[in-house]
């Protein structure tokens, strides 16, 4: 098998080059989390006492003296091209083991059909959704690799990432989210926040069920999450970020997400409009054990060997 | 033209796997590398893979067109590879992550150029 100096050298070689480290017939055992530092918990502990996402939005907001709106002048310059730091398969940079489960605790439930996918995936049976050309949505979208672009506005904040050309939209104008009877599933869901200075705090609701990534735990349709974006440096953009998610989280999950702006000092690095489908030869499909496989290639057959 | 069939990782079970933008990587047999010498077929520079189709002349002297999937255009951007690059005829030796079923394509993980250009698409992800 492997040791864990394989393991630590294999992991920092993963966030460093963007690659996924997996254990091919790794131990059946993943190893337990890592515990979270001192100020973690502290961050953890406050998604707790608000019990509900609404809950900790709402005291952020009551902290913040209800926020105060931007205008053309205080619009924050959060131009560029951004990309996630962190390995994108850990939802928390923190877990930095793939053979390490993730730092969520999850209900009976979920954690039972985590064990089974990453069981399933050390046998080499993987298949994800985006394969059907879905788009990741939130919360997965906040880990995916690729380019992004924030847009600020006085009352609306886009938050752009390329892959599958999804953006969310923040309204930051006061408006609130829609009724219960109005509200129906969203891939990016509905998101409202505020300004507390130089931060803007979403709370977004109504989301999809997914996965946060493809060896991590699954959601339900009835997560929640609170966001603080803050640019804490000319290129560092941090994303506080609790989870909650009662039929699969037992406490809200809390990470801290870090993009990176990107040089681009020859301007060479443009977002494009992102078709799925565009190309025959990325077309894959699930087979009958429920992995995954190309369907057919330009440029050979089938049964070319 | 040559084409070498090799172990890529001397038996570490752990092994490093791109990033796929849309698809799990289990297809390809990342304990195994190929390398193939040959010219540039075409270069299909696009979301969420592009392809690099390399046309490999046999012992045998036909020719069997292979393909290397990679990411995206931005990621290739930021890797250094512009499809001008590889215009159709270039010559160029690369070295892939095999398909396990047997057809001739491969995940890309690095090649030369015959001028001497490296070109390693997983430099995409290396935030600078």
């Amino acid at each position: 098998m492997f040791n864990s100096n394989n393991a630590t050298r294999a992991a920092g070689v993963a966030i460093l080059a963007g690659t996924l480290v997996i254990g091919a017939g790794a131990s059946a055992q993943p190893k337990p989390a890592p515990p979270p530092s001192a100020e973690k918990q502290r961050m953890i502990d406050l998604g707790i006492a608000h019990k509900t996402a609404a809950g900790l939005y709402q005291y952020l907001k009551e902290q913040a003296h209800g926020g105060q709106p931007l205008n053309w002048r205080s619009v924050p310059d959060w131009t560029g091209v951004w990309t996630r730091e962190a390995s994108p398969f850990f939802w928390d940079p923190d877990q930095g083991d793939p053979n390490a489960l993730p730092t969520a605790k999850l209900t009976p439930p979920y954690q039972k059909q985590l064990l089974e996918k990453l069981d399933r995936v050390n046998r080499g049976i993987e298949f994800d959704p985006l394969s059907n050309c879905e788009p990741a949505g939130m919360p997965r979208w906040m880990v995916e690799p690729f380019l992004r672009e924030w847009v600020v506005t006085p009352t609306q904040t886009y938050l752009i990432n390329e892959m599958q050309n999804e953006m969310r939209r923040v309204y930051t104008d006061g408006r609130d989210h829609p009724s219960k009877d109005d509200a129906y599933p969203l891939w990016e869901g509905d998101s409202i926040g505020f300004w507390d200075g130089d931060k803007l705090v979403i709370h977004t609701s109504q989301m999809r069920a997914g996965q946060y990534q493809r060896i991590q735990p699954g959601y339900s349709e009835q997560v929640e999450t609170v966001e603080v974006w803050h640019k804490t440096e000319a290129s560092t953009m941090t994303v506080d970020v609790w989870s909650f998610d009662p039929p699969a989280l037992v406490e809200p999950w809390y990470a801290k997400q870090v993009y990176k702006k990107l040089t681009n000092d020859d301007r060479s690095l443009r977002i494009r409009y992102w078709d799925c489908g565009e190309n025959q030869n990325n077309t894959v499909v699930k087979t009958g054990e429920g992995t995954s496989d190309f369907k057919n290639f330009t440029f050979t057959k089938k049964d070319d060997k | 033209m040559r084409k070498i069939f090799g172990c890529a990782l001397g038996g570490l079970l752990l092994v490093a796997a791109p990033v796929f933008a849309h698809h799990s990587a289990v297809m390809f047999d990342d304990q195994k590398e190929i390398t193939v010498t040959g010219v540039v077929k075409e270069f299909q520079y696009t979301n969420p893979h592009s392809w690099l189709l390399v046309d490999v002349k046999n012992d045998d002297g036909t020719v069997t067109t292979w393909g290397f999937e990679a990411e995206g255009p931005s990621t290739l951007t930021r890797a250094g590879i512009r499809r001008s690059d590889l215009m159709p005829g270039t010559g160029i030796t690369i070295t892939g992550h095999p398909m396990r079923d047997g057809r001739p394509a491969a995940s890309w993980v690095k090649a030369k150029r015959a001028d001497g250009k490296d070109l390693d698409p997983r430099n995409g992800f290396a935030i600078k």
